[in-house]
């Protein structure tokens, strides 16, 4: 009986954990983004910090992940051209890749590789240096690690998402018009006016908010877990799963409203 | 890298020893001047894809309808883009006002006799095109506003299918088994039976028995009328015969011509000669002629010399009559 009074507790807390940590997770988002508009954030020693987070978190990643988006480009663009030919549809080929590619599976892609490959782990460390109780003899050392610590993960991880994601779509791009014309450049203005008119205005703008949205939810939200959660023993196994599970359903969701802003 | 970033021992309060990164400053300075560039070209080549730093002049269309039309999409020349839908509006007389931006570069393409289309296709998207037949002609100006022409093969399909599906029921009304076409394909086949049959087909032809043996009687006597005709053109032909020796035969009328015609041609030499004789007859009046007109200007000579010897005489009877005693006093006295 004790162990069902037990659970039916947890059950009831659930809702009120889950909006705690959301809300966290805001306050979080908007601490962060005080300090990243703050001068005083960017003095020497943290500016030290910031670079090595910004190289570390993007150099040795760009390389793999550009050349892998670049195969995964070519099958695709290949797979939707050919289809298309055989469609007798050739003149909606490219601009079918151009909206599959660049505008939708590269940014979540990007978002999704840099969670696993940098922000998670770095907001599992953290966690771990919490634990540890470093970040409470940083503060006892009048060092805030919120400014010292915290930010310059965040501020990486949104550029790192960035960095891959602008790479990625301009190889995409390349790839599709070599694959479509060939190397030469007699295809140039049709594919830049075809371009022109994939991204409109409203596109565009959709565009750029939805990568800004995946590299602030990428960084964000495993850093503020991190920061803040208490981790009862035996309730959850990781927190890596965890913040991974989080920030997939924030992903997803983002992509799902840039659809709807796209084509509704 | 997670395992180079593992937290120092917990015991150690101090911060965790990162791994030394030579010149992370630099590399991360250029990361960021890579990623600024990267985004920024992507910005200038978006922004010159979408013609912002071409000028333009501003091409207006009109049509009835703008289905299918959106922004952004191409105005093409032969094929080949030279303008984009920037607006679409509805006018005040309820027509759809297109607003097409032409790059002044591409402009000399349109002519103010320039035609334009707007195409739906049954599948793709629509398409406005234009034509210039005449390149020599004044170009459009700046704002100029054109009635576009609609070709909607769409459009045609309800009136393509009302159309077959009414041809369809003339087909089955023709076909029908009391229609026009079953009436006709059994009078057909009686007909095919009557050809077989023993009158064939004059029994087609007149309808009936009683009109075919008419017909066939009527043959008949056809038939005794030639050969009556026959032995009347073999008596025709004796009877040319028989005129033929009358008429040139050694007895007949030709050689009695003949001689007529000779002493015709007899006379005809008398008369010649006779005609010769009244030439020379002719000739010497013409010399006797010719011999009065001399005397006559002989005789006016002589009439000349007449007068003037009168004329002398008379001058010596008025010197007579003055010199003579007796000569009359010819003064008047004025009383």
């Amino acid at each position: 009986m004790p162990q069902v009074n037990q659970t039916l507790h947890r059950a009831a807390r659930a809702p009120w954990r889950w909006a705690v940590a959301w809300w966290r997770i805001v306050h979080f988002g908007a601490l962060m983004l005080v300090l990243a508009l703050s001068p005083s954030s960017y003095g020497a020693a943290n500016r030290q910090a910031m670079a090595r987070h910004i190289y570390l978190d993007t150099a040795p990643v760009l390389t793999w992940f550009t050349v892998l988006c670049a195969l995964v480009s070519l099958v695709i663009t290949r797979i939707v051209v050919v289809t298309a030919l055989s469609y007798g549809l050739t003149q909606y080929a490219l601009e079918m890749v151009i909206r599959v590619l660049v505008l939708e599976l590269i940014p979540l892609t990007a978002a999704l590789f840099v969670a696993l490959r940098c922000t998670i782990p770095n907001g599992a460390e953290l966690a771990q240096m919490r634990r540890r109780g470093q970040l409470d003899a940083l503060r006892a050392q009048g060092v805030d690690p919120v400014a010292s610590e915290l930010l310059p993960r965040v501020v990486a991880g949104m550029f790192s998402v960035i960095t891959l994601a602008a790479l990625s779509c301009v190889v995409a791009m390349v790839l599709a018009y070599l694959a479509v014309y060939g190397f030469t450049l007699a295809g140039l203005p049709a594919y830049t006016r075809m371009f022109g008119q994939v991204f409109n205005p409203a596109v565009t703008l959709v565009f750029t908010l939805k990568t800004l949205f995946f590299s602030l939810a990428v960084s964000l939200m495993p850093m503020a877990a991190g920061l803040y959660e208490s981790n009862p023993a035996g309730w959850r196994t990781s927190d890596e799963l965890q913040g991974l599970v989080r920030v997939f359903a924030v992903l997803v969701l983002i992509e799902v409203v840039s659809l709807v802003g796209n084509y509704y | 890298m997670t395992q180079a970033r593992t937290p120092a021992d917990p015991s150690d309060p101090s911060l965790p020893s990162p791994p030394p990164v030579k010149n992370v400053e630099f590399k991360a300075l250029l990361l960021l001047v890579f990623t600024a560039l990267l985004v920024g070209a992507s910005v200038l080549y978006l922004l010159y894809s979408r013609g912002a730093f071409e000028t333009t002049q501003r091409l207006v269309l009109v049509a009835d309808d703008s289905e299918g039309v959106v922004v952004g999409m191409n105005l093409t020349f032969s094929g080949f883009p030279i303008g984009r839908v920037r607006r679409i509006e509805l006018a005040e007389d309820g027509n759809a006002r297109i607003l097409i931006d032409v790059p002044t570069r591409d402009a000399h393409w349109l002519r103010q006799s320039s035609v334009f289309t707007l195409v739906r296709g049954v599948v793709g998207n629509t398409n406005i095109r234009a034509y210039s037949g005449m390149l020599t002609d004044p170009p459009l100006p700046d704002g100029a506003v054109r009635q576009v022409l609609r070709g909607d093969a769409s459009a045609e399909i309800p009136r393509v299918v009302s159309a077959a599906k009414e041809l369809l029921d003339n087909l089955n009304a023709l076909a029908a088994k009391e229609g026009p076409l079953g009436a006709s394909l059994a009078n057909l086949q009686a007909m095919t039976e009557k050809l077989n049959g023993p009158r064939g087909a004059l029994g087609v032809l007149t309808g009936n028995d009683a009109d075919a043996q008419k017909l066939i009687l009527a043959l008949d006597r056809t038939n005794t009328l030639l050969a009556r005709l026959d032995g009347l053109v073999i008596k025709a032909d004796g009877l040319t015969a028989k005129a033929d020796a009358q008429v040139f035969g050694p007895q007949g009328v030709m050689p009695d011509v003949k001689a007529a015609i000779g002493q015709v041609n007899a006379l005809l030499a008398d008369t010649r000669e006779s005609l010769k004789k009244m030439d020379a007859v002719l000739v010497e009046a013409k010399a006797v002629g010719a011999n009065a007109r001399v005397a006559t200007e002989d005789l006016g000579t002589l009439r000349a010399e007449v007068e003037s010897n009168l004329r002398k005489v008379e001058g010596l009877i008025t010197e007579i009559n003055r010199k003579w005693p007796f000569k009359r006093d010819t003064e008047i006295k004025l009383p």
